[in-house]
């Protein structure tokens, strides 16, 4: 390499200058320069001087920066620059050279260079160098001086050598398509060669015509590659081809070697192709006359530009073949078949933000802005891309794929988009836009997709080809090629785009995401609505009450009126002196009447009157009864419409839990297929994912444990695949669920073998398989001495147990040696509403949930009776044990005669019924059941508590619960379930560090589903606060992250004593090598490309936590 | 007329300052005015005690005393969990900490109070001796927490002694965590 060229390369001494510039000096010799080479040796022997002095002040000048041109100057000088013999002169006239000559002599020196570079002009290279390739030389160098002039283009150099200077290594895949453009002129080299030139004029034809061929390849290869203005200079020499067919006859040796000396040129050139000035002797060489067309000057100026190739360096490299043409497979917003509903609803969440986010950044940069909006509006693109590849829709991940390129070369190059690229832009942010609102259901899809996409491609390829600057500097694309052809068969896409847009929609339905808070609320406020109208029904049938007493007084006061009646007109006929009213007539003659009798009938008549008016309030609130029933429905509605949208059918997790299996099944080497029942159920969407947790575990339980090897399944007459079902099924209001394995069913007597191993029992001790199947849900209880990916984390039927306990449901297990093993969880539905009996039990009033009641039998039917000390019922031929309310509820009613029970209540409790003894029901009615507050969630044997007409609180009670364990809790059972968090606890914990949210679910889920503890956070300035107080296992971060990114992540953990040693997965979508030795640098352990493979990730993990076991061990 | 009036006084005895004069002649001392005493005379806390026990809640946490509402007992639960109460439509479970702490009663039962400690579903109520007191914030926390009982351990940040009464700073999220798990069972 030639160290002059760099001027960084750390030169400091005299000394340093003087072997080189000597060797210059011995070239220039050879190549018949003496001046330039007695030149050459003042300077040296000055140097040498200074050298010996040891003075390095001569260095602070500008001398240094003079001498590193040295070469530059040499170069030019030879190729007749009379501007390098004033370079030459400046250099030999330094003052800090100290060379004792005058003015005169310096000029005597110019004066001789300027001779030798004339004569060499026209002597030394006839043939190679004509005037007019001299010509084009400064021409080109006038364009290119003030940018070059610190380095050379004629220093021969390795292409990785290249690759050092530029700091951007070439890839392995850049070098491999140099080297493909090296080969292929070394064989178009040969063609030339073998041109006979003593034969008839027909081979030669013939021969320059293989030479077309090959030349064709050369040219496509090269454009292929990226290098244009190779192609165009190899298209050049292909018309001259033809042009020398046209006349082969004068086809001869010196024309050929012209052929011959241009592919050396070519080759020269592959080797330096990157640096400015790159191809420019190629180019001169196309300027000889020889050629039947010469190249212009003109022509050679604009083509020097396209010769220098950036763009093979990095991350282009690998995309060098790039996606030239947008297609309608590229903008559809299908989504795949096996789209993951739940990472699909994260993207639809924060898509809308993204793009408002992006479109206000591309609008700052339009209204001016900075290299922070270019950084802000990639990191998004950045983003969105990863969330589209994650849930598979194309036209998002393609579009903003894309962009990300654009906008990563502006900031590479610290560039401002300019008006044109803005526009695009724009546009593109604006078909961002559409296509979530599309995919959020508000419309159809961008009709202009394609044609944005192909305006984004067009400009993502310009990029890459000729650099932002030079992109930017144009108005607007040139439509590719493939652009125009894309119009044209337009309508011949359309139908196939049309079916895309029905797909898309027949899957999608207006949605509106609401917090769950709001609907929590309208939930909360639909069951006040119910308990009001519980209680102005209360309220009404009290006065419904009063009302009837009100009218058996008004009847009784009507009566009354009619008796006093009676008795005045009695009185009147006995006591005939009481009316004198007239002689003349007899009393029965004509009635006389009173006062009295007006008031007694009046007041019979009033009698009357107020009845019917009661009789008419009667009506009334019986009408308003109707009307309170009416909205007694309508609120229950709401509380379910409200309910529904908390709903989801257990199908939704299938995929989940087929991948869980596939994964399990790969890492021990069985075979099982799973399949489903029920799965068109609908329960409630947190019980749903509380369930997925247990579920994976049993699934993983099943292949572990349960399904044998294939040849031993073969040996046992079993098909070579396990079957393993999920069945699910609502039963009350619980959901019941039963995974069904047909392996090898408990090992009894290896549980038993451990059991005594734990100390669990005594030698002694006779346990029935029943007490062993329990033994099996207790902590860390394994029969496994060796530890295995999938069941070594202390992953067991202790964990499933725990979490089945802590959603309030239980764990039931059949085994069956030799034919499998049938788990079966009951998990309650969060109950929100249930009819009631209200009964007391003792002093409290308590609301029987309607939870396992099958009937309500009154007193006196059946016959209470004491089998062996048992109390039994039995009506008809069923016999049911009993039991007593308070016995259950463990309260003492305090009256010393036991009153006889008013009611009997037949409970399912699993397979059995029993019958509860209740003393007085008072009511039966519809209760709203709410929670004990935010940090009582659940009291055994309650379902929770209701508020009643009249205000009062009382406990809804789930009389099986209470059936199953009637015993209260009490301190043993506190440090078993202390156990139990703690075995919890013992699964690794991993930190998931990604500010995209989509990822960080994905991630989640994948490990959660493995077996893991996961947190997940968003950025490393998080992360770092997290690991402030907490200590994970393992470390998986993104790279690129808003605040801290996964690098300065790395560089904290490292740097801090406690967390030093964490092991450290970086998952990117960065695929370059100098992306993976930063990080390598950084210290990550595993450096893992997006998207991320579930098995490479956890064998990855595996790796990293065997190697912690062992140092621990160690 | 006011004027008048001062120059009668100052008439009456010369030697009296004006009655502005006299206001003002005191100026504060320093230390009396400095932010950082404002701002110690601000924080302020309230105490509550159960048994020989004292509690201080900070100002800023939602706090009431709970009068006339009926406090439902529950079957089948622990003695301290003393029942629900219905504030506002949320369910507030009642705690008696005498009970769960294993003090012995110093007050009538007739004349302690309720006292709930947070808002919404995420309340719960204690019952306490007396009124909660406003409390100035004391400077010194003890060195080393006495003994607290298994409950508090977790709970209590840190303690003051304060005229011959011992003040825990009670973290009552963790506090309420605890007695929820406890309360359920879990």
């Amino acid at each position: 390499m030639n160290q002059l060229a760099n001027p960084q390369n750390g030169l400091s001494s005299p000394s340093d200058y003087i072997a080189i510039i000597e060797n210059l000096a011995n070239q220039a010799n050879e190549a018949g320069y003496p001046t330039l080479y007695d030149v050459s040796m003042i300077i040296v022997g000055a140097l040498h001087e200074l050298s010996q002095k040891g003075d390095t002040v001569a260095l602070n000048s500008d001398l240094p920066s003079l001498l590193n041109r040295w070469s530059t100057l040499i170069d030019a000088y030879q190729q007749n620059a009379q501007s390098a013999v004033d370079g030459i002169m400046t250099v030999l006239c330094h003052p800090d050279l100290n060379l004792p000559l005058d003015e005169d002599d310096f000029s005597v020196f110019a004066t001789l260079l300027a001779e030798e570079l004339a004569a060499n002009n026209i002597s030394q290279h006839p043939e190679t160098t004509t005037l007019d390739e001299v010509v084009t030389l400064q021409a080109v160098d006038t364009l290119l001086l003030p940018e070059s002039a610190d380095e050379p283009v004629t220093s021969i150099q390795t292409a990785t050598e290249i690759a050092d200077e530029d700091e951007k290594p070439l890839s392995a895949m850049a070098q491999e398509l140099v080297e493909l453009l090296d080969t292929e002129a070394s064989l178009l080299n040969y063609r030339f060669l073998a041109i006979p030139f003593d034969g008839s004029p027909l081979e030669k034809e013939e021969h320059l015509e293989l030479a077309s061929e090959e030349l064709e390849r050369l040219i496509n290869a090269s454009k292929m590659v990226g290098f244009d203005g190779l192609s165009q200079v190899c298209t050049n020499v292909n018309t001259n081809i033809s042009l020398f067919l046209q006349a082969i006859n004068s086809f001869n040796i010196e024309k050929r070697d012209l052929f011959i000396d241009w592919i050396s040129h070519v080759k020269d050139y592959l080797l330096a192709f990157s640096k400015k000035g790159a191809g420019k002797q190629l180019l001169a060489h196309m300027a000889n006359p020889n050629w039947a067309q010469p190249l212009t000057a003109e022509a050679s100026a604009l083509l020097l530009p396209q010769m220098q190739v950036t763009g093979l360096s990095e991350a282009t490299a690998e995309e060098e073949v790039h996606e030239k043409l947008a297609t309608d497979d590229d903008v559809s917003l299908a989504l795949p078949d096996d789209v993951n509903k739940e990472l699909l609803d994260l993207l639809l969440q924060e898509l809308p933000s993204y793009t408002q986010q992006f479109s206000e950044a591309i609008q700052r940069l339009h209204t001016g802005g900075s290299s922070k909006d270019i950084d802000v509006a990639q990191r998004i693109a950045h983003t969105i891309k990863g969330s589209g590849n994650t849930v598979g829709i194309k036209g998002v991940a393609v579009l903003t794929h894309q962009i990300e390129d654009i906008l990563m070369a502006c900031a590479k190059a610290h560039k401002l988009p300019g008006e044109a690229l803005i526009n695009t832009l724009i546009n593109a942010s604006d078909c961002l836009e559409a296509m979530c609102e599309s995919l959020l259901g508000f419309g159809e899809p961008p009709a202009d997709a394609r044609a944005i996409l192909q305006e984004v491609l067009d400009w993502a390829y310009r990029i890459a080809k000729n650099g932002i600057e030079e992109a930017n500097s144009q108005d607007a694309p040139i439509k590719h090629e493939a652009a125009a052809k894309s119009s044209t068969d337009d309508s011949a896409a359309q139908p196939q785009k049309d079916t895309k847009t029905e797909q898309t929609e027949s899957t999608q339905v207006a949605m509106v995401r609401v917090p769950t808070d709001q609907i929590e609320n309208l939930f909360r406020l639909s069951s006040e609505s119910i308990i009001l109208n519980g209680q102005i029904y209360e309220r009404q049938r009290r006065l419904k009450n009063q009302l009837q007493t009100m009218e058996s007084q008004f009847t009784l006061l009507q009566q009354l009126g009619a008796d006093l009646e009676q008795l005045i007109d009695l009185k009147d006929l006995s006591g005939r002196s009481l009316v004198t009213a007239s002689k003349d007539f007899d009393a029965l003659e004509m009635d006389q009447y009173n006062e009295l009798h007006t008031a007694s009938r009046r007041m019979v008549e009033a009698a009357v009157d107020a009845r019917e008016i009661s009789v008419d309030m009667k009506k009334e609130l019986e009408y308003m009864n109707e009307v309170l029933e009416y909205q007694q429905r309508l609120v229950i509605n709401t509380q379910e419409a409200v309910m529904q949208t908390r709903f989801v059918p257990v199908g939704s997790i299938i995929l989940r839990l087929q991948r869980g299996l596939r994964q399990t099944c790969r890492l021990t080497g069985k075979q099982g297929e799973l399949t489903f029942s029920g799965e068109r159920l609908l329960i409630d969407g947190d019980t749903l994912s509380a369930l997925v947790e247990p579920l994976m575990h049993l699934l993983r339980n099943a292949v572990d444990h349960g399904l044998e090897g294939t040849e031993e399944r073969i040996a046992l007459g079993k098909p070579t695949v396990g079957q393993i079902v999920i069945e699910f099924d609502r039963e009350g209001n619980s959901i019941l669920v039963r995974c069904r394995d047909d392996g090898r069913g408990l090992d009894f007597e290896a549980i038993r073998q451990t059991a005594k191993k734990r100390g669990d029992f005594q030698a002694g001790d006779i346990i029935s398989d029943e007490e062993l199947k329990h033994l099996i849900l207790r902590p860390n209880f394994s029969t496994r001495n060796q530890l295995t990916q999938t069941s070594g984390r202390g992953v067991g039927m202790d964990v499933v147990n725990f979490q089945v306990l802590s959603l309030g449901g239980s764990l039931s297990l059949q085994s069956v040696r030799g034919q499998g093993l049938t788990v079966e969880l009951r998990i309650p539905l969060p109950l929100s509403r249930s009819h009631a009996l209200i009964a007391y039990a003792a002093s409290y009033k308590v609301a029987i949930s309607s939870k396992g009641l099958t009937q309500v039998i009154y007193s006196g039917i059946g016959e209470l009776t004491t089998i062996s000390n048992e109390q039994v019922l039995i009506v008809g031929d069923d016999i049911y044990p009993v039991v007593r309310l308070e016995d259950l509820l463990h309260v003492v009613d305090r009256r010393k005669e036991r009153r006889s029970h008013s009611a009997v209540l037949l409970v399912q409790n699993g397979n059995k019924i029993t019958a509860v003894l209740v003393n007085t029901i008072i009511d039966s009615r519809e209760v709203v059941i709410k929670n004990l507050g935010y940090y009582m969630k659940k009291i055994h044997g309650f379902v929770g508590a209701t508020i009643l007409g009249d205000g009062s609180v009382t406990p809804v009670l789930d009389i099986p619960e209470l059936l199953r364990a009637p015993i209260r809790a009490n301190v043993t059972t506190h440090t078993n379930v202390a156990e139990r968090i703690d075995s919890g606890s013992n699964l690794p914990k991993i930190l998931i560090v990604d500010d995209s949210l989509s990822q960080r679910r994905a991630l989640q889920q994948i490990l959660t589903d493995a077996g893991f503890r996961v947190q997940a956070v968003r950025d490393g300035i998080e992360a770092v606060e997290w690991l402030a107080n907490s200590k994970p296992d393992i470390v998986i971060t993104d790279l690129e992250m808003p605040r801290m990114n996964g690098i300065e992540l790395a560089s904290h953990i490292r740097s801090h004593a406690n967390i030093r040693d964490l092991p450290i997965i970086m998952v990117t979508s960065r695929s370059t090598q100098k992306h993976r030795q930063m990080a390598e640098e950084a210290g990550i352990d595993f450096y893992l490309i997006k998207p991320v493979q579930d098995d490479d990730l956890l064998s990855k993990i595996q790796i990293l936590l065997d190697k912690q076991r062992t140092a621990v061990a160690v | 007329m006011d004027v008048q009036h001062l120059e009668t006084a100052e008439q009456q005895d010369t030697d009296w300052l004006s009655p502005t004069a006299a206001l003002t002649q005191f100026l504060p001392l320093e230390t009396e005015v400095s932010t950082e005493n404002l701002i110690a005379h601000t924080e302020t806390v309230f105490g509550f005690r159960v048994g020989s026990l004292g509690f201080l809640v900070n100002s800023d946490t939602y706090c009431e005393v709970i009068e006339q509402l009926k406090v439902n007992p529950l079957p089948n639960v622990e003695p301290w969990f003393g029942g629900l109460l219905n504030l506002r439509g949320n369910l507030v479970p009642v705690i008696d900490l005498q009970l769960l702490l294993g003090e012995t009663s110093t007050i009538d039962r007739k004349t302690r109070q309720l006292f709930a400690i947070g808002q919404g579903d995420k309340a719960m109520a204690f019952w306490i001796d007396g009124l909660p007191e406003v409390q100035r914030a004391f400077s010194q926390p003890l060195k080393q927490l006495p003994p607290l009982p298994a409950v508090l351990q977790h709970c209590v940040s840190n303690s003051y002694l304060h005229e011959g009464q011992i003040w825990f700073n009670v973290q009552f999220d963790e506090l309420f965590k605890t007695l929820g798990n406890q309360g359920s069972g879990l």
